[in-house]
């Protein structure tokens, strides 16, 4: 088999590592979903997936184009609503781990899903929050999976959907919240968030990448550590599952 | 007794200006059917709410019958964006009030138990908030809680005047089946004035006895009901038909401009006589068979 893998790939595995076993993970769809099916395959087989709408640890056998695809429901354990996912775990304080995605994200993990433009002149609407503000407001901790250009990357965004530690420090703690972004995840490196700026600050590089590219592409400055590790490759184990069971029609994971 | 009726009877009882809450999630379980009634019978000004803003919101606000969305964002899931409620907003044209999924859940939770006000830990610290509170009727407040002295955000109950409900199974009197995941539906009849439900399927209440816990509707909220197979067609209703990717894709083009959306609107809802002559026209019998759910797999 070909050990060769693609940046979507490693991102998934990426975001897989971040979830260990028995933990409560609350995903929406794309690779969060190759994510976290593939931790519930190999090192964390008694984790629960949640769907915001209602629906618990499903084993689809077919793609879905969204959580409204009945294909996405299949199997499930729990079939039942927002009231009882959102309200009653998430609320509650039960999500271990949310994956989360979005438009743009800011130096402090402040994620926009909602406008592209001036929120007070000319902009365009796009999509808003569904479950997202829900995840990054209750989640213990959520991890962010975006692709890795300078306009997703930001100094900061134009609008604020889902908050991570807003303006840093003691804000989020300020404004009524735990929780927070701990990781977030591109094509080309991983960051975490430093303990007391809360800062963007760089984790690891991608193999194949290096600190100048990752950092002239990127909106925002990171902090970097004196050495740079690289990203663990995926395993063949985790090629095969991605591949031949999670998602062969490469739907979630895309070509690159 | 029973409130059995047809769509038009039923759609007719709901004055323009009033409040409805809609079934819809993305593109599964659409009041379509109801959608487009209303398009014909010209009722305008209302307020739609929904936790997910799905495709039969956007028919209404591309028909014009909407003044103000109450919804926590949504789209047509991989198909595209909820186009017309984006024009709306971006044109300001429509008042969107946009919270998240759990933020109206909860407000439809709070109208469901009788109570003034429900706390929340969602929307904190957001722009979604800030907007919120910038309104100048407030719906969104701070409290103290009294036990703890910890400060909370409040949100105001949302109640319907009525709840436009598509379902699988009912009985004459209203009692309703909701097979699959529900997201907000049970809540919304709860906390509605009333509710209309459309029903693919309508059942003896002798059937209904039979498996009594499947009811998430019990018929005392209910005034019309209304059997209307494939009532949701384009999107989905779990166990009965699977999601018309083809039409979904013709509605997501017809969106792209007010000329192409008007033909859209002249051909599938204002020239359509009722519900069986729109299924002829999108495709008839021959369509539905192949949409038609394998009950295995629900879809």
């Amino acid at each position: 088999m070909n050990l060769d893998y693609s940046p979507s790939e490693l991102m998934a595995v990426s975001g897989a590592r971040e979830l260990k076993d028995d933990q409560v993970v609350a995903v929406g769809l794309g690779l969060p979903v190759v994510a976290s099916f593939l931790a519930k395959q190999t090192h964390a087989p008694n984790m629960t997936i949640l769907f915001e709408l209602g629906v618990i640890d499903p084993e689809p056998i077919h793609p879905g184009v969204g959580l409204a695809d009945p294909r996405v429901w299949y199997r499930a354990k729990v079939l039942s609503s927002f009231v009882d996912i959102l309200g009653a775990i998430l609320h509650k304080g039960l999500v271990d781990v949310g994956f989360l995605g979005g438009l743009e994200v800011d130096q402090f993990g402040n994620l926009n899903t909602t406008l592209v433009g001036d929120p007070h002149g000319k902009f365009r609407h796009m999509i808003g929050s569904g479950g997202a503000n829900d995840i990054a407001s209750c989640a213990k901790r959520t991890v962010i999976i975006i692709r890795h250009e300078p306009h997703k990357l930001r100094e900061t965004i134009s609008f604020i959907t889902s908050p991570g530690y807003l303006t840093g420090d003691r804000s989020r703690h300020d404004a009524g919240m735990s929780g927070g972004p701990s990781r977030i995840i591109t094509n080309k490196a991983i960051f975490g968030f430093n303990p007391k700026t809360k800062r963007i600050s760089l984790i690891s590089i991608h193999p194949g990448n290096t600190l100048e590219d990752v950092l002239a592409t990127m909106g925002c400055e990171p902090m970097v550590p004196k050495s740079v590790p690289f990203t663990k490759p995926p395993t063949k184990e985790q090629l095969v599952l991605i591949r031949e069971k999670i998602d062969p029609g490469n739907i979630y994971v895309g070509k690159d | 007794m029973s409130k059995v009726t047809t769509l038009s009877e039923a759609i007719s009882t709901i004055p323009s200006g009033s409040h409805i809450s809609l079934s819809g999630f993305a593109i599964t379980r659409c009041t379509m059917a109801a959608a487009a009634e209303i398009l014909r019978q010209r009722i305008t000004k209302l307020t739609v709410s929904q936790c997910v803003g799905a495709m039969d919101a956007d028919l209404l606000v591309g028909g014009g019958a909407v003044k103000r969305l109450i919804y926590g964002g949504g789209s047509l899931d991989r198909f595209g964006r909820l186009s017309n409620v984006n024009a709306g907003i971006e044109k300001g044209t429509l008042i969107a009030e946009e919270y998240s999924s759990l933020s109206i859940a909860f407000r439809y939770l709070a109208g469901s138990l009788g109570l003034p006000f429900i706390p929340i830990r969602s929307l904190l610290g957001s722009d979604l908030l800030k907007r919120l509170e910038q309104k100048l009727e407030k719906d969104v407040a701070r409290l103290t809680d009294p036990f703890t002295g910890d400060d909370w955000l409040v949100l105001r109950p949302l109640i319907p005047d009525v709840a436009i409900v598509q379902v699988q199974v009912a009985d004459q009197d209203g009692n309703a089946w909701i097979l699959g995941p529900r997201w907000d539906n049970a809540e919304q009849v709860k906390a509605a004035e009333r509710a209309i439900l459309i029903t693919e399927k309508l059942v003896s209440t002798e059937e209904i006895r039979k498996d009594p816990e499947r009811t998430i509707i019990p018929a005392l909220k209910v005034s019309h009901v209304v059997e209307l197979p494939y009532s949701a067609h384009p999107t989905s209703v779990y166990g009965q038909y699977d999601y018309d990717a083809e039409h979904i894709k013709k509605y997501v083009e017809a969106t792209k401009s007010p000329e192409l959306f008007k033909k859209y609107l002249d051909t599938y809802v204002y020239s359509v006589k009722d519900h069986s002559d729109y299924l002829e026209k999108v495709g008839g019998k021959k369509l539905l068979k192949t949409l038609q759910a394998d009950p295995a797999l629900g879809y």
